[in-house]
C-alpha cells in the first residue's frame, strides 16, 4: 500500500516536472493555432484556426523548409560517410602525428561560430558559393565531420579488437572488417552521432543568416523573416517554429532505440 | 560596363529630358539603356519597400535593367548588410541604409557619396530636385564632409495623439503644448471616461529622449565628436524623474512594459487617452475601422523648458562603396524616388510617410492628411523640419544601441520606483561609460 503511493506520488511530480518542461513547447503549440487577433490574448480559451500553417505555404517558408531537409541531410550523409573511416582509422591505427591529426581536427569546434565569420564569407564571395545549398552543405559538413570523428572514434574504441582479429583470421580484409564486423557492433553511436548532427546542422541560425539570401535560405532564418517592424507575426512564428521542430521529433522517434543506446554506450563496465 | 554607361546615360539625357518622367523611357536603336544590367536591390520589409514591388517591373520594362529585389526582415536585413558593407563587398548596388547604422555606415565610407550623380545632368534628370527632400530627414546620411550619402524614403517622426481628444476639451483643454500641459491635462483627464490619460510605449531610448532634450539634456556631450555619455545630468534626472512620474501615476496597469502594439491597440480602441508616439501608429487611431476615428486629436510632441525636440528616424537608398555598377544603381535610385513616382504611391497606394516638400505641400496630400479636423501634414513637416537642427546625432553613433538598453533599464525602475530617478540615471552613466569604453571609444 506504501509503496503504491509512493508511486504515485512519483507519478504525478514526474508529470509536473514534464509539463514544466515541456510547457514552452505546448505554448508555441497553442499559439500556432490561435488567430491573428487573439494572439497576445491572455485567456486560455481560444477558437482554434489554421490561418497560420496555410499562411506559411503562401511565401517563401515552404522552399526554405525544403532548403533545410537538404542541407541537413545532405551535410549528415556525408558527415557519417567521411568522419566514420576517419574514426575509425584514428582509433585503431598508430602513425606519426596521429595525435595531433585529431586534435586540428577538433580545431573548428575550439571557438565560437563568429570567430569564422568572416573568413568563411570572403571565402565564400571568392567562390561563388553564397547563397548555395551546396555553400551551406560545406559548412556544416566541416563542423559536423569535427563532432563525428571524435563521437565514433570513442565507440570504436570501445569495439574489442578481438572481434576484428577473428575476421581477418577469417579472410577478412580491414574494409570487410570495418564494414560487416565493426560498423554493425557500433549502430548505436552511428544513430546518436547522426541525429546529433542532423540537429545542429537543422537548428543552425548564425551560418544560414550570414551566408544564404534568398535562394538557399533555411528555415531558421525564414522563421526569423516574420519579426516585421510593424510588429511580429506571433502566429507564424509559433506555426514555423513547430514545424520545424517536427523532422527532429520524427527522426528521434524513429532512431531512439539505438539513441539511448548510443548515448548510454560506455556509462557501465560490463 | 561604366563608360558604356555613361554614354548611354548621357544620350539619355540629351534625349529632351525623357528621363524626367520615370518608367516611360524609350528604348534607343532596338536597345534598352541597362540592357544586361542585373542590379541587385536589398532593402528591410516595410510598406514601402513591399509597395515598390509592384512598381518595379516599370523599371525593367523602360530601362532593360533585371532586378533581383529582396526585402528580408529589419533585423536579418540589418545583420547581414553590416556583413556585406563591412567587407566592401559588390554582392549589392542598392541597399538600404538604416537609420540606427547610418553613423557606421556612413562614417566609415561604406555607402558612395552621392553629391557626383546628384550634381551631374547627364545622371540626374533636369527637375529631380534633390533639395525638395526634407532636411531634417536626409541629415543622419550625410558624411563629415556634408555629403549625402542616402536619399530618404521614409522619415517617421515622434508626434502626440489623442483617442479621446473630446474628454480633454471636456475639461477645457487643448492638445497639450508643453510638459507643464502634459502633466495639468493627464491630472484632468485621468479615469475621465473610464480611461487612463497617458501611455508610452516600452521603447524608452526612444520615447524618453524628447523628454530628455526638452529639459536641456542629452544622451552623450556632443555627439557624434564626444561621446561622454550624460545621463546623471540634472536635467537627464529632472526629466526621467518628470517622465516616470506620469506613466506611474496617469497609466494603465501594466504600462511600464507595454510594446508599441499594444499601445497602438489600446489607442484605437480608445482605452487610453493621451500617448506621445510615432506618426506611423497615431495616424491610425484615424482608421474607420478604430474606435477613436471620431474622437482623436493631434499635435507635435510636447516641448520642454529648453524647446521641442520630436524624434525623427530615417532610412534611405544608398550605394555600396563595393557596388560595380554605381550609375545604372543611381539610376534606380532616381527612379524610385522621383517626385512621379513618389507621388504615385501617395495617391494610388495611400503611401504617406514621403520625404520630399513638394509632396507633403501639395493640396491632395495635406487633405488626406487632415485627420479629424487636424492638419497632420503640417505637424508632420515642422516636427521632420525640427530635426535638421541635428538633435538626432546621438542615435547615428554605433554605440547608441548599447546605451539604448541601459535608458530602458533605467526609465523602468523609475516607473516601477525600485529606483529614484536620480540612483536609476547614476546607475545608468555607470553602465553607458562601462559599455561605451569596452565598444573602444575614447573618451
Amino acid at each position: 500500500m506504501r509503496r503504491k503511493r509512493h508511486t504515485w506520488t512519483s507519478n504525478i511530480v514526474a508529470a509536473v516536472l514534464l509539463l514544466l518542461l515541456l510547457s514552452p513547447l505546448l505554448w508555441m503549440l497553442q499559439l500556432s493555432f490561435r488567430p491573428a487577433d487573439d494572439v497576445i490574448a491572455e485567456q486560455l480559451l481560444f477558437r482554434p484556426t489554421l490561418e497560420n500553417y496555410t499562411a506559411l505555404w503562401t511565401g517563401t517558408f515552404p522552399q526554405s523548409f525544403i532548403n533545410s531537409v537538404i542541407t541537413s541531410g545532405v551535410s549528415t550523409v556525408l558527415s557519417l560517410l567521411l568522419g566514420v573511416p576517419a574514426a575509425y582509422t584514428l582509433a585503431r591505427f598508430r602513425f606519426r602525428g596521429d595525435r595531433h591529426v585529431a586534435l586540428w581536427i577538433l580545431a573548428t569546434r575550439m571557438a565560437p561560430p563568429i570567430a569564422f565569420t568572416i573568413p568563411f564569407f570572403l571565402a565564400f564571395k571568392f567562390a561563388g558559393l553564397s547563397d548555395t545549398l551546396t555553400g551551406l552543405i560545406l559548412i556544416y559538413l566541416t563542423f559536423n565531420l569535427a563532432l563525428v570523428i571524435w563521437t565514433m572514434r570513442s565507440f570504436f574504441a570501445g569495439v574489442p579488437r578481438s572481434l576484428e582479429e577473428a575476421a581477418w583470421i577469417d579472410g577478412c580484409g580491414i574494409w570487410g572488417t570495418f564494414l560487416r564486423v565493426v560498423i554493425p557492433l557500433s549502430t548505436p553511436g552511428l544513430a546518436a552521432t547522426g541525429i546529433l548532427c542532423f540537429i545542429l546542422s537543422w537548428n543552425d541560425f548564425f551560418f544560414a543568416l550570414i551566408l544564404t539570401r534568398t535562394k538557399a535560405m533555411t528555415s531558421p532564418v525564414a522563421i526569423v523573416n516574420f519579426m516585421q517592424y510593424e510588429g511580429w507575426e506571433w502566429g507564424k512564428i509559433a506555426a514555423g517554429g513547430t514545424l520545424v521542430m517536427l523532422p527532429v521529433v520524427i527522426f528521434t522517434l524513429l532512431v531512439r532505440t539505438w539513441l539511448v543506446r548510443g548515448l548510454m554506450a560506455g556509462a557501465v563496465k560490463e | 560596363m561604366a563608360a558604356k554607361l555613361n554614354r548611354r546615360l548621357m544620350l539619355a539625357g540629351s534625349a529632351g529630358g525623357l528621363l524626367t518622367l520615370p518608367g516611360k523611357a524609350p528604348a534607343q536603336g532596338g536597345r534598352k539603356r541597362l540592357d544586361g544590367v542585373t542590379l541587385n536591390v536589398s532593402c528591410w520589409n516595410y510598406t514601402y519597400p513591399k509597395l515598390l514591388t509592384e512598381y518595379i517591373p516599370e523599371f525593367e520594362a523602360a530601362t532593360g535593367a533585371k532586378v533581383n529585389y529582396e526585402t528580408p526582415s529589419f533585423p536579418i536585413y540589418n545583420q547581414r548588410m553590416d556583413v556585406e558593407l563591412s567587407t566592401g563587398s559588390s554582392a549589392y548596388d542598392v541597399v538600404n541604409v538604416t537609420f540606427i547604422y547610418s553613423g557606421r555606415w556612413v562614417g566609415s565610407g561604406w555607402v558612395t557619396p552621392l553629391e557626383d550623380f546628384i550634381n551631374d545632368p547627364t545622371k540626374t534628370p533636369a527637375g529631380w530636385d534633390a533639395s525638395d527632400f526634407l532636411s531634417g530627414a536626409t541629415a543622419a546620411f550625410k558624411n563629415k564632409k556634408g555629403q549625402l550619402c542616402a536619399i530618404p524614403w521614409i522619415a517617421d517622426v515622434f508626434m502626440a495623439g489623442a483617442s479621446r481628444y473630446d474628454l480633454i476639451q471636456k475639461e477645457g483643454l487643448t492638445m497639450p503644448n508643453t510638459f507643464a500641459e502634459v502633466e495639468t491635462m493627464a491630472k484632468a483627464i485621468h479615469k475621465k471616461g473610464g480611461i487612463p490619460a497617458m501611455v508610452s510605449e516600452n521603447h524608452y531610448g526612444w520615447t524618453y529622449i524628447p523628454w530628455l532634450q526638452g529639459m536641456g539634456g542629452n544622451v552623450f556631450k556632443a555627439p557624434p565628436d564626444d561621446l561622454t555619455p550624460t545621463l546623471d545630468s540634472p536635467e537627464a534626472i529632472a526629466a526621467a524623474d518628470l517622465f516616470g512620474k506620469l506613466i506611474r501615476e496617469y497609466g494603465p496597469d501594466g504600462a511600464v512594459s507595454m510594446t508599441y502594439e499594444q499601445v497602438l491597440a489600446m489607442l484605437k480602441q480608445a482605452r487610453v487617452n493621451y500617448s506621445p508616439n510615432n506618426q506611423t501608429f497615431l495616424a491610425q487611431m484615424a482608421q474607420k475601422e478604430a474606435k477613436s476615428a471620431a474622437t482623436c486629436g493631434f499635435s507635435m510632441c510636447p516641448a520642454g523648458p529648453a524647446g521641442r525636440f520630436p524624434g525623427v528616424a530615417a532610412h534611405g537608398w544608398g550605394i555600396p562603396t563595393g557596388s560595380k555598377q554605381k550609375d545604372a544603381a543611381w539610376e534606380f535610385i532616381t527612379w524610385a524616388m522621383s517626385k512621379e513616382l513618389s507621388m504615385r504611391m501617395f495617391t494610388e497606394k495611400k503611401y504617406t510617410a514621403v520625404t520630399r516638400r513638394s509632396i507633403i505641400e501639395s493640396p491632395s496630400f495635406k487633405d488626406s492628411q487632415n485627420l479629424n479636423g487636424f492638419d497632420v501634414a503640417k505637424i508632420y513637416l515642422d516636427s521632420i523640419e525640427q530635426a535638421g537642427r541635428g538633435y538626432m546625432a546621438y542615435r547615428t553613433v554605433p554605440v547608441f544601441p548599447q546605451i539604448d538598453r541601459e535608458i530602458d533599464t533605467a526609465i523602468q525602475s523609475i516607473i516601477t520606483q525600485q529606483k529614484t530617478a536620480a540612483e536609476a540615471m547614476k546607475t545608468a552613466q555607470q553602465n553607458a561609460l562601462t559599455e561605451i569604453k569596452r565598444a573602444g571609444v575614447k573618451l
